[in-house]
């Protein structure tokens, strides 16, 4: 059903405001890295078009793709655990009371530490010589030493960003259980469902808008992580935690190569967008099914 | 189904001053559509949540068919509920959802795949609800999504009871009576044991077979909807139900007028009540014939509520030296008229029973509240 609706081009006008601010902080940014990333700039003043040579050579470049593998190894590792640790953790939550708070203060305080400081606790904590995790670890027998075992290195890395970022996981989920009314459970519980069922079939379905924003938002995050690493381990031992945004600062800022970096920028970008695009619209799908359904019914 | 017998159930929410439910007795008869009315703040949604388990009585006991559940957990005492908005399993469609109760307790009742796929049918095909079979609940309507609800409630065959939590709450009220017809059939139909909480007297007197009503905690008359109306047994029932509900004239037990006594007025009354319906008005010139009681008044106002005949017909709300009356029948005063109330039936209410005035300022409201909304519902 059409409505129409007077046209009033001077609605344009209110739009501007914002077209200035995008275009300033987001679009010209952008299309300047993407100038750099077709031009060989030897100095100010000599600057040559290359066209996608930059691309090409980053997308052959084997650092660049093992970067980009331990880069997808990590942020699949941490989403695979943060999620349903962050699920599990918020159901543990008492749902009213005077703990309620006091939990969920506890919880955020993880969130509220600069990235830098979550790296140089963890860089402390873990040392096998000082560290309370480290020398504990080696006390047990265990020979844990992340600045020259590769393993240990990823798994400290994976530890810390459970620890920092679970908690976003646990707040958001905890968010959607609130907005279950008892009702459902009231009416699952007469149905005889399991636990089990309870969650899949009561809580799961309220979850699921509030998880979308959850692993969008921490796979974006992880797929750009960057201080923690480089606080902890600066991407050692050897390039074994050396993740793509590390690279590339090494790339841009130690190197100077600006015309590489930029194209690398421009792929990390799209990569992300690819991602996050491809998973948004994978799990919108189911709905849209739905929706689609109930018009060809009324 | 059960036959379900509360014995002297009482609840006290742990802490609190005085009890939410003072211990109550009733017995509710196998395959019974019985009614909880009551005000909000009466105790029915206590009630309500003693017989599913979610709290367990204070005092007493609760018992299905013989056995006492009280302490026993809302799914091992097998009954099903319907609640005040649609509650449905959202990511399943609507057969699966009516499937659920049947397959959750698969290992219990050993129900096969195709006994739970012919009870789905045959409650679909009870509520006309087929062609919503392979749908998913946000694609329902409200009215079509408490169908259903109603319709998972009433899919176990062995269920001992269901109870509904004013279950037309939600719905439009253009739809309402097309529910409460359903559900009425399928009451009979399947002869289900069903308690309906409501705090609205149309769909509780529709309903049920017998009524209880409840206020402060406490059932003040348990019977059918004939009796409640016609012989409340406490003067908050005969207040509470009509719309509007009974006239109360005080009687001085010192000095009763000689008329009451003419009339027929118990010795010991401390008030009389009669339904608006029960008066009727006459000219004060004319010559009264009968003895009944009656009371000179100045007509206050007059509700028009339709036409019988082609005259008005409505409530008449006259002022008169024992308080405000109000009689219901055509319509032939006008404001600022002397008229005569004549009263041939009423109720006697003795000491005991007084009781119900202080509920009088709040729940007049909601009696005029409930007499617009089901105007416009019927």
């Amino acid at each position: 059903m059409a409505i129409n609706k007077p046209y009033n081009n001077r609605a344009w006008l209110g739009v501007l405001p914002v077209l200035l601010i995008v275009a300033f902080s987001a679009v010209i940014p952008l299309m300047t890295v993407v100038n750099y990333s077709i031009q060989d700039i030897l100095d100010f003043n000599s600057r040559f078009y290359v066209g996608l040579d930059w691309y090409r050579e980053t997308l052959q470049d084997p650092r660049f793709i093992d970067a980009f593998g331990r880069q997808v190894l990590f942020s699949l590792s941490v989403l695979a655990i943060e999620i349903p640790l962050g699920i599990l953790v918020a159901r543990g939550l008492p749902k009213s009371g005077a703990w309620t708070s006091v939990l969920l203060i506890l919880l955020a305080v993880p969130l509220l530490i600069p990235w830098n400081v979550v790296g140089t606790i963890w860089q402390i904590y873990a040392r096998s010589d000082i560290g309370l995790l480290g020398v504990g670890l080696n006390e047990l027998g265990l020979a844990f030493n992340y600045t020259s075992n590769p393993t240990h290195a990823w798994l400290t890395l994976i530890a810390m960003d459970v620890w920092h970022w679970t908690s976003l996981v646990a707040l958001l989920s905890f968010a959607g259980l609130t907005s279950v009314p008892p009702a459902y459970y009231q009416a699952a519980e007469l149905d005889g469902a399991s636990k089990w069922q309870v969650f899949r079939y009561v809580e799961m379905p309220r979850l699921g808008g509030v998880l979308v924003i959850a692993v969008l938002l921490r796979l974006m995050d992880s797929f750009m992580i960057y201080t923690e690493p480089f606080v902890l381990t600066g991407g050692g031992p050897g390039n074994a935690t050396t993740f793509l945004s590390q690279y590339l600062a090494t790339m841009a800022v130690g190197q100077f190569d600006l015309g590489p970096a930029a194209a690398f920028s421009v792929i990390y970008f799209l990569f992300i967008l690819l991602f996050c695009w491809i998973f948004y619209n994978s799990v919108m799908l189911d709905n849209t099914v739905g929706d689609n359904e109930a018009r060809y019914h009324d | 189904m059960a036959n379900i017998i509360l014995d002297e159930v009482g609840f006290a929410y742990p802490g609190a001053f005085e009890p939410t439910l003072l211990p109550l007795s009733v017995e509710i008869k196998d395959g019974e559509a019985f009614a909880l009315l009551g005000a909000s703040g009466a105790g029915k949604t206590t009630l309500l949540n003693l017989l599913s388990g979610l709290l367990v009585p204070t005092t007493g006991r609760i018992l299905f068919d013989g056995v006492d559940v009280s302490a026993l957990s809302g799914s091992q005492r097998n009954l099903a509920q319907v609640f005040q908005f649609p509650v449905l399993y959202e990511s399943l469609t609507i057969a699966d959802n009516l499937a659920f109760p049947l397959r959750a307790r698969k290992a219990v009742n050993g129900f096969s795949a195709a006994d739970i796929a012919s009870r789905v049918a045959k409650i679909a095909g009870e509520l006309e609800i087929e062609n919503l079979l392979k749908r998913k609940p946000k694609t329902l309507s409200l009215f079509q999504k408490q169908l259903v609800a109603i319709g998972r409630a009433l899919m176990r065959p062995d269920v001992s009871v269901v109870l509904l939590d004013e279950p037309l709450t939600a719905v439009e009220p253009r739809t309402k009576w097309q529910l409460r017809q359903s559900l009425k059939r399928l009451q009979e139909e399947l002869g289900v044991t069903m308690i309906y909480v409501t705090h609205d007297q149309t769909e509780a007197l529709t309903f049920a077979d017998r009524v209880a009503v409840m206020a402060a905690g406490k059932i003040l008359q348990t019977a059918s909807p004939q009796e409640v109306y016609e012989h409340p047994a406490h003067e908050f029932v005969g207040f509470f139900i009509g719309s509007p509900g009974m006239n109360f004239v005080a009687i001085d037990p010192a000095a009763p007028a000689p008329m009451y006594a003419a009339s027929g007025v118990d010795q010991s009354a401390q008030r009389i009540g009669f339904r608006p319906e029960w008066a009727r008005l006459e000219n004060p010139s004319e010559q009264r014939m009968s003895s009944a009681a009656h009371w000179p008044g100045k007509v206050q106002y007059c509700q028009i509520l339709g036409t019988q005949d082609g005259a008005p017909v409505g409530v008449t709300i006259i002022a008169s030296a024992v308080g405000e009356l109000k009689v219901r029948g055509p319509i032939n005063a006008i404001v600022g008229d002397e008229i005569v109330v004549v009263v041939d039936r009423f109720v006697s209410f003795c000491e005991e029973q007084y009781i119900a005035t202080h509920y009088a300022p709040r729940g007049s409201d909601d009696v005029l509240e409930n007499s617009a909304n089901s105007a416009g519902d019927e």
